[in-house]
């Protein structure tokens, strides 16, 4: 809500003020024209735009490519037709108990399926919305059946049915508005960013303290109650309901396809995609009638195949930014100030209490146990160093102390910002009690911007956009990149993406520091500077516990070193005690080397 | 009891059928790593080219099986080769759209094309019946027997003995070394693509004298193929086979004991179980969530 207000106190902004003269135009257009055909083809253009900006919700945002979005759809309006025939409700009214209908289908259908990847959960979404289309079939006694249902016809506003058509148009055109306007809202909101995050790189979002579930049920749960909206007052347009339309998977498809060639995951897009390709059909049908039957449908196909190939942006991804450049020199644009949080209070706490314990941590692939029997622990303001071979088990054992693999026996315990130690069950609970990580093979969302991907992190305290982006220029100058602030990731080279990995952690405000090989494959200077980094960080109070190959820095950061090899730790103590441990020389250079040193 | 032995009978003769649709299906998925979300279209292209060689040469289904598995190894390569190919580094997303733009696209072609009329091959012959004792199966179904058995293991033979077949595994487990020891990837996808398709060209064969042709055909049968593949483990052929067979058999039951109109629901709840609490497949072939 405060999203849109906020909207409302930018209308001076050529963006904003583009964007409504342009919607306008589905409704004068009309107006002026007033052929009921006409009329009709821009009825039409909404419903599908709308449908097509809700989906894009679930499919663009979140990436999560659902066929089957027509179930809400279909339940919307069978929904609402049903309270009018039974109950005589109104269907302003009915279309309430469609989206409570929808959202709960969705939810109940999005939590077991979320965790299905790309084209698994697309045949998912196919599946269910069969069962459901088959369904409505069968008990026709309660829905009609394939004989299909007729709404009543009451005419005027309470009941949606009119003999003017264009009062059609001004309720669809007011459904447009409203997804365009919760949509972009999202687009612009944490949700938004959370959503991009988890399309782009599900564990990295989790590392930050996202919960990935939670992100895309939020999105399929809105998404589902605007299409459900929408189907509702198209069942009112059309006054006739069966199964086979409804519960079309041609449609579903149709409406994913909008969104992908005006520009997946765009805020515009949907609308542009309808607006091109709903005439062009629509048309069409018009004219050439019984003769076209199947003839938009190959259309549609062919623009697919077409568009994947050659445009995969869609409209809005290819031509948008320079469309947006050329808007922004309209009168009335005002240049965005950066503001930047303050530095974080000093971390308190007792300096030397333990703040993270591992006890007898085992984790078994199969034959390998790759952690056996590791008790570590951290203590508060230390820089711990964690050395050892490859293969030794030190990722895995950072794998566990942060929530990404149950291990399968052993306990990890954490002390909250409350004090009081407890043992988390999920990457992102871990985050959000104050364990942060980084990746050895760097996680950046490669096609959010530096700062974007700073924000994901800071987000877990900071739940406004202006905050989380002033939180993550404060974090982006302390690594020293506040210079490629709005670079996409993607464009970095490896020593910047690893300070931005450290970025997205430290964002989180975290009071324990997990680094996995933040200096491997650096160079001299990116690794100075990374001891530099690190140095600072724990003088905020930060615990850090550090994997680290490179041996010179290593031994100079840390305050305590543990060795690990083949899954057991094998000295421990201080640096410069443990690098004259022989099983440590043996571990790293064999044994004929320590005998050799005479050890 | 003697209706439940018909009925598992009736079971596997259907589970044959989906399953030469579906060891096409998992080739292509398990070695180009893309679910074809046409290859129902594929066998829609196959059905009438079978029915237009009976209709203006009188070629019973069967003779025209041969230039009709050719047509649809052509029809695969293209699209891989055209399409697929220009996709293979693209975002899953824009792969499924491909395929899924592909298949609207065929399905309207032939609306346009043949309307959406039934059209269908007598041939009576296929439709007979043979008596087993208390039961009976159409001739046709038994072909299609034989032709899945032979075919699942015509393919693993050619998979695990011939240097082609050696060369398809490789690339179907890892591209880039595959490609280091010298195999031409991209050749090798435009073969396993043509082959995948080619099954669904011998089981348009099987299936027109049986079932009548009409654009939508392939939605019907390929939805069930999915729910195989998935059943199957995705990545395997001889559980593809077996998920056809339980398919099949599930299908044939619940027609019969529960609704012959919900009998798509009780194996979709099956899919969607199978893909929510064991994606790696009944027999634990495969990796679901990939």
């Amino acid at each position: 809500m405060s999203q849109m207000l906020s909207l409302l106190a930018r209308i001076t902004e050529p963006r904003v003020y583009v964007a409504l003269v342009a919607l306008s135009l589905l409704v004068i257009v009309p107006a002026l024209n007033g052929s009921p055909f006409v009329v009709h083809i821009f009825v039409t253009i909404c419903v599908f735009a709308a449908l097509s900006t809700a989906w894009n919700i679930v499919g663009g945002y979140a990436g999560q490519l659902s066929l089957g979005h027509t179930m809400f759809y279909g339940l919307g309006a069978y929904t609402t037709a049903m309270l009018i025939q039974h109950f005589g409700l109104s269907p302003w009214i009915g279309m309430w108990g469609g989206a409570v209908v929808s959202i709960i289908v969705a939810m109940v259908i999005g939590y077991p399926c979320f965790r299905l990847r790309g084209p698994f959960f697309s045949l998912a979404t196919i599946a269910f919305l069969e069962v459901i289309r088959l369904l409505f079939i069968h008990f026709h006694g309660v829905t009609g059946g394939s004989a299909g249902l007729i709404v009543p016809l009451k005419l005027g506003w309470a009941w949606m049915i009119f003999q003017d058509k264009f009062n059609y148009l001004i309720i669809a055109f007011g459904l447009l508005l409203l997804t365009i306007a919760v949509s972009a809202a999202i687009r612009h909101s944490r949700l938004g960013y959370y959503l991009t995050a988890v399309r782009e790189r599900e564990d990295a979002a989790s590392a930050a303290g996202v919960n990935n579930t939670r992100a895309k049920l939020a999105a399929v749960a809105i998404s589902a109650g605007l299409t459900s909206f929408v189907g509702s007052f198209h069942a009112m347009y059309m006054t006739f309901l069966e199964p086979a339309t409804m519960f079309s998977l041609t449609t579903a498809v149709e409406i994913a396809m909008y969104a992908l060639i005006g520009g997946l995951g765009t805020v515009f897009g949907p609308l542009l995609g309808a607006l091109f390709v709903v005439p062009i059909a629509e048309a069409a049908r018009g004219w050439l009638g019984a003769s076209a039957n199947g003839l938009h449908g190959f259309v549609y196909g062919v623009v697919l195949v077409l568009i994947t190939i050659t445009l995969p942006g869609g409209l809005v991804g290819t031509l948008g930014e320079r469309f947006n450049r050329l808007v922004d020199r309209l009168p009335g644009a005002r240049p965005r100030a950066d503001r930047m949080a303050p530095a974080l209070k000093q971390i308190t706490g007792t300096p030397g209490e333990t703040v993270l314990e591992t006890k007898n941590l085992t984790m078994k692939f199969g034959g390998l146990t790759a952690t056996d029997n590791v008790s570590v622990d951290l203590k508060r303001g230390e820089i711990l160093g964690i050395i050892g071979p490859n293969g030794a088990g030190k990722t895995t054992l950072f794998n566990q102390m942060s929530g990404f693999l149950t291990p399968s026996a052993g306990t990890v315990t954490v002390r909250g910002r409350d004090g009081v130690m407890s043992s988390p069950t999920s990457a992102d609970a871990f985050a959000r009690l104050g364990v942060g990580r980084t990746f050895q093979i760097v996680q950046p969302f490669g096609k959010l911007t530096v700062v974007e991907n700073i924000m994901i992190g800071a987000f877990l305290h900071h739940r406004g956009v202006e905050d989380a982006r002033a939180a993550a220029l404060r974090v982006a100058k302390l690594v020293g990149l506040e210079n490629l602030k709005d670079v996409e990731a993607r464009n970095l080279p490896i020593g910047d993406l690893k300070r931005l990995e450290v970025a997205r952690t430290l964002a989180t405000e975290p009071e324990i520091l997990l680094l996995d090989e933040v200096m491997a494959g650096q160079s001299q200077s990116d690794t100075q500077k990374m001891v530099g980094i690190i140095r600072a960080i724990r003088d905020t109070g930060v615990s850090v516990i550090a994997i680290e190959h490179n041996m010179q820095a290593i031994m100079s950061l840390s305050d305590r070193i543990v060795v690990i090899d083949s899954g057991k730790v094998i000295a421990e103590g201080d640096p410069q005690k443990v690098v004259r441990d022989r099983r440590v020389i043996e571990a790293y250079l064999g044994e004929d080397f320590a005998d050799a040193q005479g050890l | 009891m003697d209706v439940f032995v018909q009925l598992i009978l009736n079971g596997i003769m259907l589970g044959s059928m989906y399953a030469i649709i579906a060891v096409g299906l998992t080739l292509i998925f398990g070695i180009v790593r893309v679910v074809n979300f046409a290859h129902g279209e594929f066998l829609m292209i196959g059905m009438y080219a079978v029915y237009l060689l009976s209709k203006h040469f009188g070629l019973h289904p069967y003779v025209s099986a041969v230039p009709v598995i050719v047509l649809l190894f052509v029809v695969g390569a293209l699209v891989q080769r055209f399409i697929i190919q220009k996709l293979l580094n693209a975002d899953e997303h824009i792969q499924i759209f491909a395929t899924v733009g592909l298949s609207t696209a065929l399905i309207n072609l032939a609306l346009i094309v043949f309307g959406a009329d039934l059209y269908s091959v007598e041939s009576p012959a296929v439709r007979q019946s043979i008596a087993m004792g208390p039961f009976t199966v159409l001739v046709g179904h038994l072909v299609i027997f034989a032709c899945a058995i032979a075919l699942v293991a015509g393919l693993h033979t050619f998979m695990q003995t011939t240097p082609l077949g050696r060369a398809i595994r490789a690339t179907a487990q890892n591209r880039n070394a595959a490609m280091l020891m010298g195999v031409r990837v991209e050749r090798i996808y435009i073969i396993s693509f043509g082959l995948g398709a080619a099954c669904v060209g011998l089981a348009s064969a099987l299936i027109m004298p049986i079932y009548p042709v009409s654009p939508t055909i392939g939605t019907y049968f390929v939805l069930t193929a999915f729910v195989v593949v998935v059943l199957g483990g995705m990545r395997s052929m001889v559980g593809a086979f077996f998920g056809a067979m339980i398919i099949g058999i599930v299908d044939s039951l619940s027609g019969y004991y529960i609704a012959p109109d919900l009998k798509e629901v009780v194996y979709f709840a099956i899919f969607l179980a199978i893909l929510i609490f064991k994606p790696t497949g009944l027999f634990g072939f495969g990796r679901g969530t990939e």
